[in-house]
């Protein structure tokens, strides 16, 4: 179980032990299988690997599929009793004016977007109006917070940072405390593996049959 | 025949005896638990099949036929197997051939009571762990726990200085998949409720997919792959590198299964990452396997065994590409709730892990009775059956999972939905028939191979010899 720290990206354990295991994957039969041959990890296999742990955090990043929150419908309430909806004869074209209108005043692409992912009928939409609007007259969470459940408003359960208040923000964060764990869990997975595999021989050398 | 072993002496049970005890039992639950997916598939094909009794509805009758294929067809093949290839690989024999015998025997007894129960409508009503606490007891220390000594005892009475990667699986499986059990089941023995309820059933039923059933089946291709087709396996460090990512990234996003409730948003996000790191242990199997066979690709057509082994080494892509992805928040909000996710679970149980069973199955069973395979004409028939059996059953649910998204999403009424999957609710019972059928002339197959199969001479390998049928 010698170790050989001098040159790590070539192996961690030293000629003597490397020889003796060969020696071993050589003679040995298991039920008449050979040895598992001492091929090193191919090259695009490795890439994958690199390519896999890049896009499982990229892919997800709590930015993607966000869920819809109030303050994406506050100009559809804001619109549903406005005149010029009230004229409007069904639910149909109400709501294709509200979605229209409020599209075209979204301020940037990201509401634009949520608007897109997330429509709404007029019947939902009269349901939760009441809920917007108790919800605008209190101060403790902006309306970004909340989340909206089919016909439902709910606090939602982010756990963001404290304010300077000592309330916790409860806004969708693009990261968080799972994310910090997985750097740690996936590095500490790597440097397991890359021990693990440089304990083994070199790849170079096959094992020795007598 | 078998009976007459489990009061004989241990020494005095041929090699072998608990594997073809399995062997057949597993056989014939596979054949019991794909008719009633065939039956309840006709159900939800056309509504007026068989009604007027509560027993034969549909919320009686699923989960009678989810619980037979896993506790049944795939746990069994896999006790199977490991009765065979743990010694094998170990130059021994199995640690305890009685205890072997009687764990098969009480785990026919143990399902059987249990399912009954279950179709009765005594259940937990907990995706994957439908059965009552006491059935869940019977499985965890009359079945799981025996299997486990046995196995980690033929290891430990080895002859010889290494582990094969086989061996570290089946090992290690047994072991996990008993706390999986334990803990998973907690809920039922606690009464456990609500979110911590949701948490646990989630946690149980991925870790029984993802320390059980996958990393067995992969197993079971490390043995079967090299010994079929004579090369060593491909890389001995791929192979840890495969074992260990089951273990760190395998055990880890249970909450995945839980994107839209209300558990803690750093807990989904976790889970998130490490459900799309399940693609690592994936390609490093795939690759593994597929480059083993370099050289031998002939018996991809040739060798039944091979045949299926690598068409499950195939499925394993798909299986790995969905289930990496559809997790995530952006995919999970479309396809969760529906057909999509039925028609995954298949691929996973029917599709990749399927395939790598019924090839250890065919080559076990040969080599433990000495007989060679009475009918290569039936088992490519068993093949192609249950291939394009399941690839209609595949495609159909994978669609209609789509459609009903977009209904969720979309807000398009119930029965819409409803009239609109129809046609792939036909093509679904048309598949699952197909494997039905393709598995009851298996077991015909195997059962006359026992009775008239070609006697295998010792030092021979049924493989090695030609067919006569």
């Amino acid at each position: 179980m010698a170790w050989k720290m001098d040159n790590p990206l070539y192996s961690l354990s030293d000629e003597q032990e490397q020889q003796q295991i060969l020696k071993m994957w050589g003679e040995e039969r298991m039920g008449g299988l050979i040895h598992p041959a001492n091929n090193r990890l191919p090259f695009p296999l490795t890439f994958l690997i690199a390519l896999i742990i890049l896009t499982a955090f990229m892919l997800t990043m709590p930015i993607w599929g966000q869920r819809p929150t109030a303050a994406i419908y506050q100009t559809h309430v804001e619109l549903m009793n406005s005149p010029e909806v009230q004229k409007l004869a069904t639910a149909e074209e109400k709501m294709k004016y509200i979605n229209t209108e409020a599209y075209n005043r979204a301020p940037d692409n990201a509401l634009k977007g949520q608007l897109e992912r997330h429509p709404i009928d007029w019947y939902d939409l009269q349901n939760l109006a009441p809920h917007i609007i108790e919800l605008q007259k209190q101060t403790k969470y902006p309306l970004d917070n909340f989340t909206v459940l089919g016909d439902k408003v709910v606090l939602a359960n982010f756990e963001g940072n404290f304010r300077a208040d000592g309330v916790r923000e409860r806004k969708q964060p693009w990261w968080d405390k799972g994310y910090t764990i997985d750097v740690f869990y996936v590095s500490y997975y790597c440097l397991w593996m890359f021990i693990m595999i440089k304990r083994l021989p070199h790849f170079s050398k096959k094992p020795v049959t007598t | 025949m078998l009976f007459k072993y489990l009061s004989a002496k241990n020494e005095d049970i041929p090699p072998g005896s608990a594997a073809i005890f399995f062997g057949f039992s597993a056989i014939f639950w596979f054949v019991v638990g794909t008719g009633l997916g065939s039956f309840n598939a006709a159900k939800l094909a056309f509504p007026d099949f068989v009604t007027g009794t509560e027993l034969f509805a549909f919320g009686h009758m699923r989960q009678v036929h989810v619980l037979a294929v896993i506790v049944g067809w795939i746990s069994m093949a896999f006790a199977m197997t490991m009765m065979y290839m743990t010694p094998a690989l170990g130059n021994t024999r199995m640690w305890s051939e009685k205890l072997g015998l009687w764990t098969a025997l009480l785990w026919n007894v143990g399902l059987s009571s249990a399912l009954l129960s279950l179709w009765i409508g005594i259940t937990s009503g907990r995706e994957y762990s439908d059965f009552a606490w006491p059935f869940d007891l019977v499985i965890l220390l009359g079945v799981i726990a025996p299997l486990c000594v046995n196995v980690i005892m033929t290891i430990a009475h080895r002859r010889t200085q290494g582990i094969y990667i086989t061996n570290w699986f089946f090992g290690a499986c047994t072991f996990m998949v008993g706390i999986v059990l334990l803990v998973g089941n907690s809920p039922e023995y606690f009464h456990l409720t609500g979110l911590s309820e949701a948490y646990l059933t989630w946690w149980n039923a991925h870790n029984l997919l993802g320390l059980w059933i996958t990393p067995v089946a992969a197993a079971i291709a490390y043995y079967t792959i090299p010994k079929l087709t004579g090369n060593p396996l491909y890389s001995h460090r791929i192979g840890h590198m495969h074992f260990w990512s089951i273990v760190v990234f395998y055990s880890t996003p249970a909450s995945h299964h839980l994107m839209s409730s209300p558990l803690p948003e750093w807990l989904k996000s976790f889970a998130s990452v490490e459900g799309v790191l399940i693609l690592i242990p994936a390609v490093a199997f795939v690759a593994n396997i597929l480059l083993t066979m370099k050289g031998k690709w002939s018996m991809f057509v040739e060798n039944i065994e091979i045949k299926f082994s690598v068409t499950g080494v195939f499925l394993a892509i798909p299986l790995n590409m969905q289930g990496g992805f559809q997790q995530t928040r952006s995919i999970n909000w479309f396809i969760h709730g529906t057909g999509w996710i039925v028609a995954h679970a298949h691929l996973a149980l029917l599709g990749m892990s399927t395939f790598l069973e019924i090839a250890a199955v065919y080559f076990g069973l040969q080599q433990m009775l000495k007989r060679k395979l009475y009918s290569l004409a039936l088992a490519n028939f068993h093949y192609w059956f249950v291939l394009i059996g399941f690839c209609t059953y595949w495609i159909s649910m994978t669609i209609a999972g789509l459609i009903q998204g977009a209904g969720k999403i979309y807000e398009v009424p119930y029965i819409d939905v409803v009239i609109a999957e129809h046609p792939y609710m036909i093509a679904r019972w048309v598949g699952g028939t197909m494997v039905f059928t393709g598995n009851l002339v298996w077991l015909y197959n195997m059962w006359m191979t026992a009775r008239v199969g070609t006697l295998v001479p010792d030092g021979r390998y049924a493989h090695e010899l030609a067919y006569e049928r």
